[in-house]
C-alpha cells in the first residue's frame, strides 16, 4: 500500500559551525585597587543608578566607563585593555 | 556577546546584566561565541533603577570575584551532529514528525513548532528536494554565499558583506547549503521555478528582530515577476496566490530552520507580527510604472532586465490604508469630498497631490523610512502633477518630514536610534546636543532614499503603508 511506503526525508536545519569552548577568565581576588570598566548599553534607568552606586560605595576601585545607548558595546582601546582588570556590562550584551 | 567572549578569552573577567526573559538568548549567544558559562544577572523590568541596583549590586561584584566553578573552567569543542536524513518512514509519520512542537515556558507558555511556522508543510522527501534542485544550476552541496557585495539596510543596517563571503544565518550564525535551502523551499510549498528567488533571499541570512513588533517582507522586481506569475494585482498582499504565499513563507521557515529562530527563546518580538504569519512576498507591477519612473531593480543599480528580491525589515509593521477609494476619486475627478475640503480645492478637477493626505500621519508616532505601495493610477497622478521620477517623490516626502528638534526629542525611539544624542546630526554636521530646539530635522531618516515606493495592487484607488522603508536587494539571476 502506498501509505506504507518508506520515504527518506531531509533535514531543513542549518549547519552549526563547530565552536571551540573556552573556560571563563580567572576571577579577581579582590576589587580593591583594580580597574573595572562599566560598559553601559541602554536602559539608563538601571545603568545610571549602577554607575552612581559603584562609584559612590566602592571608592577603592578605579572605575572607568564606556557608554552607548545602543546594543553594541563600546570597545576598550588596546591601551585601555592593558590596564583593565574586569568589566561589568549591561543592560544588554 | 562576541566582545564579551573576546574579553573572557583574553583573561578579563566579565559579568553581564540583562533582563530576565533574555536569559535563554544570552545562553545561546554565549554558546555560539565559545563561552557557554558566561556569568549573567537578570535585571528587573519593573523595579526602579535604584531599587533594582540595591538588589543586584552584591551579586554583580561577586560575579567578578567568586572563584570559578569546575563547570566554568571547562573547555572543549561544541560540534552537534548534523544528519542529512532527519526522518525515515511513511508520509503520515513524516508529517507528524515535522509538525512536532515544543513547550516554550515564559514569556510564551505555549507550544511552538520545532521545524515549521506552525502551519502544515510539504514533507521534504529526497525525491521532492531533488526536484526542487532542478530550479538552479548551483550544486546541492554548495554553501550559500553572497553573490555580490552588499550593504545591508533595515534590521541589519550597515553590515557589509563581500561577494563570496559565507552567509551566516541569524541569530545562531549557522551556514546552509543549496540543498538545505531546497528542503525549506519544499516545506514552504515552493516549486522549482521559485527556487532561484528563495536562494536569493536566503542571502539575507533570514534575520528576525529580537523585540517589539518586527516584520520581514520580500519584494520582487524584474522579469521574474511575470515569469513565475507573482500576483502584483488585486489582493497581492493577501491570501490566494500559489506563488506569493510559498515564497513569503520560505523566508519564515528558513528563519526557523536555517537561522534557529525560536519564538520566546531568541525571537522576542513581544507581539510577533501578522506579516510574518505565513510570510509576506509581494512584487512590483512593472507595467504600472509611469513613464520615467525606475523599477525597483534599477533603483538598486541593476538593469531593467535583471531580477532582484528586496528583503525588508519593517520595524513598525503595517501603517494601513487611510482614505476611501470613492473619496479619492471624487477628490481627483471633480474636487469633491473631504480631501478636496481639506486641501481647499473644492470644485477643482485634479490631479491633486494625494500624498499630502497621508504624509502627516506617516511619522505621527514613528520615525524612519516608509514603504508606500500604490496602484498604477495613483502613481500616474503623481507624475501628472510634476513628479517625474520616484526620486522626486522621495525628496518631497523627506522634506515634508522635517520638524523642530524640540519635538523630535519627545519621540520614543530616537533616544535609542540617536545613541542618547551623543553623535552628529547629519543635515547640520553638528553634535545633536549643540542644536537648538527649533532646528528642523528630518523624521523620515537621514536621507530621502530610505523611503520606498512600490507600484502594485488592483484597480481600486488605494495605497498601503509599511513602517520600515527600503531593504537590501539580492540578485535572483545569480541563482538560476
Amino acid at each position: 500500500m502506498a501509505e506504507d511506503k518508506v520515504y527518506k526525508c531531509l533535514s531543513p536545519v542549518g549547519n552549526e559551525v563547530p565552536v571551540d569552548l573556552f573556560p571563563l577568565a580567572p576571577r579577581l581576588d579582590s576589587l580593591d585597587g583594580k580597574t573595572i570598566n562599566i560598559n553601559i548599553c541602554g536602559e539608563p534607568d538601571i545603568t545610571i543608578a549602577l554607575e552612581r552606586k559603584l562609584k559612590g560605595d566602592y571608592p577603592n576601585v578605579n572605575w572607568t566607563t564606556k557608554k552607548t545607548y545602543g546594543i553594541n558595546p563600546v570597545r576598550l582601546s588596546e591601551e585601555e585593555l592593558k590596564t583593565t582588570d574586569g568589566m561589568i556590562m549591561g543592560v544588554c550584551w | 556577546m562576541p566582545y564579551i567572549a573576546e574579553l573572557e578569552k583574553a583573561g578579563v573577567p566579565t559579568i553581564l546584566i540583562d533582563l530576565e526573559d533574555q536569559h535563554n538568548m544570552v545562553q545561546q549567544e554565549a554558546l555560539v561565541n565559545g563561552i557557554p558559562n558566561v556569568r549573567f544577572l537578570p535585571a528587573s523590568r519593573t523595579l526602579s533603577g535604584p531599587e533594582d541596583i540595591e538588589r543586584i549590586i552584591e551579586p554583580v561584584l561577586e560575579g567578578l570575584t567568586n572563584p570559578l566553578t569546575d563547570k566554568e573552567k571547562e573547555s572543549g569543542r561544541w560540534e552537534p551532529p548534523q544528519d542529512r536524513i532527519l526522518f525515515e518512514g511513511t508520509l503520515d509519520g513524516a508529517q507528524a514528525f515535522y509538525q512536532q512542537s515544543k513547550w516554550i515556558p515564559l514569556p510564551v507558555e505555549a507550544p511552538i513548532s520545532v521545524y515549521t511556522d506552525g502551519f502544515p508543510i510539504i514533507v521534504p522527501t529526497e525525491e521532492r528536494v531533488k526536484e526542487m534542485l532542478t530550479g538552479t544550476s548551483h550544486k546541492p552541496d554548495e554553501l550559500i554565499t553572497y553573490q555580490h557585495d552588499t550593504v545591508s539596510r533595515g534590521g541589519m543596517m550597515g553590515i557589509r558583506n563581500k561577494k563570496g563571503d559565507v552567509v551566516l544565518f541569524q541569530p545562531l550564525k549557522r551556514t546552509a547549503t543549496v540543498e538545505q535551502v531546497a528542503v525549506n523551499a519544499v516545506m514552504a510549498g515552493c516549486r522549482p521555478e521559485h527556487f532561484p528567488v528563495v536562494l536569493a533571499l536566503s542571502q539575507s541570512g533570514c534575520p528576525i528582530s529580537t523585540t517589539n513588533f518586527p516584520s520581514q517582507m520580500v519584494c520582487l522586481s524584474g522579469p521574474i515577476v511575470k515569469e513565475i506569475q507573482l500576483n502584483v494585482g488585486c489582493g497581492h498582499l493577501g491570501p490566494g496566490s500559489p506563488v506569493n504565499g510559498p515564497i513569503g513563507r520560505s523566508y519564515q521557515i528558513m528563519a526557523v530552520n536555517l537561522s534557529g529562530a525560536v519564538t520566546g527563546v531568541n525571537r522576542m518580538g513581544c507581539h510577533g507580527n501578522p506579516l510574518n504569519n505565513g510570510g509576506t512576498c509581494y512584487g512590483e507591477n512593472v507595467d504600472g510604472l509611469p513613464p520615467g519612473w525606475k523599477g525597483l531593480n534599477e533603483e538598486f543599480g541593476f538593469k531593467k532586465d535583471e531580477s532582484i528580491v528586496m528583503v525588508q525589515q519593517g520595524g513598525g509593521g503595517i501603517q494601513g490604508s487611510q482614505f476611501s477609494p470613492g473619496g479619492y476619486r471624487a477628490f481627483q475627478k471633480s474636487g469633491h469630498g473631504g480631501l478636496a475640503r481639506r486641501f481647499d480645492v473644492k470644485g477643482v478637477q485634479g490631479p491633486h497631490n494625494w500624498l499630502r493626505y497621508i504624509v502627516p500621519g506617516l511619522w505621527a508616532i514613528r520615525e524612519g523610512g516608509v514603504t508606500i505601495i500604490m496602484v498604477a493610477e495613483m502613481a500616474q497622478h503623481l507624475v501628472d502633477i510634476g513628479f517625474n521620477s520616484k526620486d522626486e517623490v522621495y525628496e518631497w516626502i523627506w522634506k515634508e518630514s522635517f520638524e523642530p528638534l524640540g519635538e523630535y526629542r519627545k519621540r520614543s525611539w530616537p533616544d535609542f536610534s540617536r545613541n542618547g544624542w551623543m553623535g552628529i546630526e547629519k543635515t547640520s554636521g553638528k553634535p545633536w546636543k549643540e542644536l537648538s530646539d527649533d532646528y528642523m530635522v528630518p523624521v523620515a531618516g537621514d536621507d530621502p532614499d530610505g523611503n520606498c515606493i512600490i507600484v502594485a495592487g488592483g484597480q481600486e484607488e488605494a495605497s498601503a503603508q509599511f513602517a520600515g522603508g527600503r531593504g537590501t536587494a539580492y540578485s535572483i539571476d545569480a541563482w538560476r
